[in-house]
């Protein structure tokens, strides 16, 4: 009889819990997809009117990786009920906001995987890579139109950056708010007062070789040990992600490793060159001399990153290239959180490098539903795209965050690393604009929020500006040091095969600059395993 | 005599010695961790104390409010999922031993090819946004609950139960339900208690199926937020007052924390286990 | 009394069916008690597994699988070819070893521990010795890059510096990414990891030994070793069998391990499938998840035939398989 009972509860509770599943499921999936399909079905008729169609957006999904600074613990609430208030007042309506935001590492695993199993947001933000891949797929709305058509075009001031992620046709399917930004290479100015090297002598190669190889055979750490410390550090030889995020520019000056147009507009592949081998061989060389940390090869970016500010300055590097603007204050920070000498020196580009790469802009796309009618995406546009750039008060949740958690006009007075030698408060009169601390970190004062106020493509109106010196350094001197870097390519081929062009390439800088292999040697094995694959990606490029 | 005595001497010592050498072979790292996790500054040699003394890492990880929820969800989910994991498998595992039961074997090969063949992360990824388990903390819960590797390893042991004593209870006139919680399961104490904590092990470490399936911060588990949050954020942070290496390590102990704690209880069923010897033969 | 019930109605009947249907409602109690489980992994593993379909797909994120036949196992053992193959090899090799010395360290970890006379002695070994599995990998990772770090911080390089091992003139090792190292460095941290771990099942069939079988040997006049070797190891002997080729059949899926221990300066010794898979698949923004499906769905089919020769092999030496 206990049996029974038992197995019948077991049973009847496995089938309850399924169909609990099985409702929950179909319930949450059919409200994803009726806000697009439902309305579409009603907007059909009125085709030709589709551009003043109305339609009325209550919700908006939105997912976004970690360049969304204001996080779930970092004061997102109020970030988005501010954003959901203006932009209702704007539209007449109320708007729901949902922030999905997924992890920065995998973010674009973790998107494959919602488009997979069918979850399209309204937005997302796309990487340049990766928006490269899916715009020719038909999954992104163009947005030419309401590009040129919207209110903030006068406002503009950096125009090309949006033009020129438009294709031959002239189709624009992301929306870039900010130009790129690049790395710089950052120098610890204790290490070159300790060896006597002035900064503004390093011009050439040479000096730069001659400078990481005497950080490493000295002592410029004055630990009273040489040879413990190391030149650069860097996360790998060649990044994993697209080549002009590049940790070693001195070392591969006009070398392009990946696929890239030559003067003449032809696709050619950059890694097999000569340029290549040459930066290879710097590398080789740099390497044996122990100018570049060894353990380069195998650092995450935040390994190199730890090392270089650790408090423990043993084997860390006198330099290290990394994002410019906010991030050579948070280098700063946290130099001086590690009781490290924080100051640093930009160096200004080698004669062999001439500029810093300024990166291919990230950019927010609108998912297109496909029913061939534009009313809901011109809707998303309008109340996504057309108010963060509004120069006012949306722009300003986008660029500094929310009202009274990341920024506020009120009177008021606060202390950063209070009783240590770094100490410094900061106080400002009511009216006055201005950055408050961190929501959870009070010890250095909140940078920004997703957009960067230095490289906006149209400025804020309301004159709301607070930028830390050291960030505003930071991105003046990229500007005036920097290039557009290439357009990275569009190829079927290419999509498919890159992991597998990648893992080629790694052969060849590995096999070369750390095993001592030969240049020539290894780049034949890179042609004999990839070579067909790449005449494959460059023939569709070049057709 | 006196010689096989003074063998055994040297065996006990010899094996001693053996084994306080691997004890410290496991312990350098393990002790560079707690060493680490208590020094205000951040080294990379091995230090045998802390040069500065601090409890400032382990006190930022326990004022983190955020790190709160997820602690909850991981001791919930821990706790069902090996409560599930091990139903599941002792079921399993029992219905295995009935060795004429038609369709024994026929149910063995069932449970060996999902060893075998995956369907892939996508295919599962689909399967489990139908359940509704995606952005859904009961996915650790359900994912680990079955487990055919740990259901085989409790049919071996419930092999080793004489089935003279289920013969016995047969005629007694105890049904298969009174079997099992009569005789079975009260004779594995040692097998519940180290499968049980493989279950749950494996729950509470899980980070990879946090990082796949859940984006609603409020669904994550203590692994996941820990890592994401103090140990390798994106950022670099200097809103904690101790150094990132000393919260880092902090972070490390704080999670294997409730093991150390909780396997002092469940050693006396591994070490003694006289349970099932008592019965066998 | 719905026992006696049964006895009847099939009994008077028809004769010839009665073993087969009075053995079948005999056990029904066992169905019942299998149908959780049977659910659970209808749900979990076998739905999921009609995925194995998409191996003859062209499947993007976005848009509907296109067929395509045989394709992605001509990339496979085509362009692929090289890649695939070293990734392949490699698994076997690093899994199988991987799988033989750690349950070889374990086992005789857990007869030595067995030996132990001191209660409190023993019990603190194993404590200790169990630690290492409860931190995840990719912390394990992180200890050892360090200890092992080519750079001047890393503490065994300082060490063979030290005791003269390395000279003025030699370069620091980098266990980590030279290919004669990676191997034994690999093998030794998941001794040093799972060793512990992997005495809880051998310890728990030592447990079930019983007494009387040791009093015997003593009785006999066995030494402490010969014990060892006439009692405690046959004892063993089923549970080491089925742990092996348990593990076996999971033994291609291994992943971690290797991700995070792995760089791209010793594929040719350390790329196995799942990496190799994952490179392929979450590198990239459009990844064909056909692709990966077929991969996954070869590396099943040799499992399973990894499987079913030991359970052979199993039956052959002893009589019979593991389940």
């Amino acid at each position: 009889m206990k049996k029974k009972a038992l197995s019948l509860l077991l049973s009847s509770a496995m089938v309850v819990s399924l169909a609990a599943c099985g409702s929950s499921d179909s319930s949450t999936s059919t409200t994803t997809d009726s806000s697009a399909k439902t309305e579409a079905s009603t907007e059909t008729k009125t085709d030709a009117a589709a551009e003043t169609s109305s339609y009325e957006l209550t919700e908006l999904n939105m997912v976004v990786n970690g360049t969304l600074t204001a996080t779930v613990d970092n004061g997102q609430a109020e970030f988005e009920k501010q954003w959901e208030d203006a932009v209702s007042e704007k539209l007449g309506h109320s708007i729901d906001l949902k922030i999905q935001q997924l992890d920065h590492s995998g973010y674009i695993d973790a998107v494959g995987r919602l488009f997979a199993g069918g979850d399209y947001p309204d937005v997302m933000i796309m990487s340049a890579e990766q928006f490269k891949q899916y715009a020719p797929t038909g999954l992104l709305w163009d947005m030419a139109d309401a590009y040129a058509n919207a209110d903030f075009q006068s406002r503009i001031t950096l125009p090309a950056i949006n033009e020129n992620l438009k294709d031959s046709e002239g189709h624009l399917y992301g929306f870039a708010p900010t130009y790129g930004n690049g790395c710089v290479t950052y120098i610890k100015k204790a290490w070159l007062d300790a060896l006597g090297i002035n900064a503004d002598d390093i011009k050439t190669y040479d000096d730069y070789l001659n400078m990481l190889v005497r950080f490493h055979e000295e002592d410029p750490d004055g630990n009273g040990v040489a040879g413990d410390t190391y030149g650069v550090v860097a996360a790998g030889f060649l990044g994993n992600e697209a080549p002009y995020i590049n940790y070693l520019p001195e070392f591969w000056q006009d070398a392009y490793p990946a696929l890239v147009q030559d003067d003449n507009g032809t696709w050619i592949d950059g890694f097999q060159t000569d340029a290549t081998k040459a930066a290879l061989l710097r590398l080789q060389d740099a390497y044996n001399k122990g100018a570049i940390d060894p353990e380069s090869l195998t650092a995450s970016t935040k390994i190199a990153r730890e090392k270089w500010f650790s408090n423990d300055q043993t084997g860390s590097s006198g330099v290290f290239t990394y994002w410019a603007g906010s991030w050579y204050q948070t280098l700063t920070d946290n130099l001086i959180k590690n009781e490290v000498n924080e100051e640093l020196v930009m160096l200004e580009p080698i004669a062999e490098v001439g500029a810093y790469l300024n990166r291919e802009a990230p950019v927010w796309v609108i998912i297109d539903d496909g029913d061939g009618d534009n009313a809901r995406e011109q809707a998303i546009f309008d109340a996504f795209i057309e108010t963060m750039m509004d120069g006012d008060v949306v722009q300003t949740l986008w660029t500094y965050g929310a009202e009274d958690v990341h920024w506020s006009t009120k009177a008021e007075t606060f202390t950063i690393n209070a009783g240590t030698d770094k100490e410094k408060t900061y106080e400002y009169a009511d009216g006055e604009f201005h950055l408050k601390q961190s929501p959870n970190d009070p010890n250095s004062v909140w940078k920004k929020n997703h957009l960067d106020p230095a490289l906006v493509i149209s400025p804020l109106t309301n004159g709301f500006v607070d930028e830390s010196d050291l960030a505003a350094a930071g991105n003046k001197f990229f500007t005036e040091n920097c290039v557009d870097a290439p357009a990275s390519p569009t190829s079927e081929t290419y999509t498919n095969e890159s992991g597998t062009i990648y893992d080629a390439k790694m052969a060849v800088v590995t096999e070369v600059v750390t095993k001592n292999g030969d240049v020539d040697a290894a780049m034949q094995t890179y042609v004999d395993t990839v070579g067909g694959i790449i005449d494959q990606c460059l023939a569709e490029l070049n057709q | 005599m006196e010689g096989r005595k003074k063998k055994l001497h040297v065996f006990d010592v010899v094996n001693y010695i053996v084994f306080i050498l691997i004890g410290l072979i496991i312990l350098v790292p393990m002790w560079k961790v707690l060493v680490d996790s208590l020094n205000k500054v951040g080294v990379y040699q091995f230090q045998l104390w802390p040069s500065q003394f601090t409890l400032d890492g382990y006190r930022t990880i326990i004022e983190t409010q955020a790190l709160y929820r997820p602690f909850i969800n991981s001791v919930i989910t821990t706790v069902l999922g090996t409560l599930l994991g091990l139903v599941l498998c002792t079921l399993g595992g029992y219905v295995l031993v009935q060795f004429d039961m038609p369709g024994r074997n026929l149910f063995s090969y069932f449970l060996l090819i999902t060893m075998v063949f995956t369907g892939g992360m996508i295919p599962e990824y689909l399967v489990m946004k139908k359940l509704g388990l995606v952005n859904n903390m009961w996915i650790l819960v359900v994912k680990h609950g079955m487990n055919v590797y740990n259901l085989v390893l409790m049919r071996n042991f419930f092999e080793g139960i004489p089935s003279s004593l289920y013969e016995a209870a047969k005629i007694d006139g105890c049904s298969p339900m009174g079997i099992f919680f009569k005789i079975v399961l009260p004779l594995s104490k040692a097998a519940l208690a180290s499968i049980g904590l493989m279950f749950a092990v494996t729950v509470w470490n899980d980070y990879t199926t946090v990082k796949i399936y859940i984006t609603d911060p409020d669904q994550t588990n203590f692994q996941y937020k820990l890592r994401n949050m103090i140990m390798d954020g994106d950022t670099p942070t200097t809103a904690y007052a101790v150094s990132q290496n000393t919260l880092f390590n902090a972070g490390i102990i704080s999670a294997i924390l409730p093991f150390m704690l909780l396997y002092p209880f469940l050693q006396k069923y591994f070490v003694k286990g006289v349970n099932i010897g008592a019965v066998k033969e | 009394m719905s026992k006696k019930k049964a006895v009847m109605t099939s009994g008077g009947v028809e004769v010839r069916q009665k073993p087969l249907k009075l053995r079948i409602w005999n056990n029904r109690g066992y169905y019942l008690m299998f149908l959780p489980v049977a659910l659970f992994v209808i749900i979990l593993y076998y739905w999921p597994m009609l995925g194995v379909r998409y191996a003859f797909y062209d499947y993007k994120p976005i848009g509907q699988p296109t067929f395509v036949g045989w394709a992605n196992f001509e990339k496979m053992f085509g362009a692929n070819k090289q890649a695939f193959l070293t990734s392949f090899f490699n698994t076997l090799e690093l899994s199988i070893v991987r799988l033989l010395i750690t349950n070889l360290s374990a086992i005789i970890v857990s007869i030595f521990l067995n030996e132990m006379g001191n209660l409190f002695a023993k019990k603190t070994l194993q404590t200790i010795i169990y630690l290492p599995h409860f931190m995840s990998w990719a912390v394990v990772a992180s200890i050892f890059s360090l200890f092992l770090s080519p750079s001047s911080t890393g503490m065994v390089n300082g060490l063979l510096r030290d005791l003269g091992i390395l000279g003025e003139a030699d370069k620091n090792i980098y266990f980590l990414a030279e290919s004669s190292w990676w191997r034994p460095i690999f093998y030794l941290i998941n001794i040093w990891k799972e060793t512990g771990w992997g005495t809880i099942i051998f310890l728990a069939t030592l447990s079930g030994i019983n007494p009387e079988l040791y009093e015997a040997a003593d009785i006999d006049g066995a030494t402490r070793m010969q014990k060892i070797f006439y009692v405690t190891l046959p004892a063993l002997g089923n549970t080491i069998i089925t742990v092996l080729i348990l593990n076996l059949a999971k033994v291609l899926n291994m992943f971690e391990p290797v991700f995070v221990l792995y760089n791209n300066a010793v594929y040719d010794v350390a790329d196995v499938i799942s990496t190799y898979t994952y490179r392929q698949t979450f590198a990239i923004a459009l990844p064909n998840y056909g692709y990966s499906t077929a991969v996954g769905l070869f590396r099943s089919l040799v499992a399973c035939v990894l499987m079913l020769l030991s359970n052979w092999a199993s039956k052959k030496v002893r009589g019979r398989g593991i389940i």
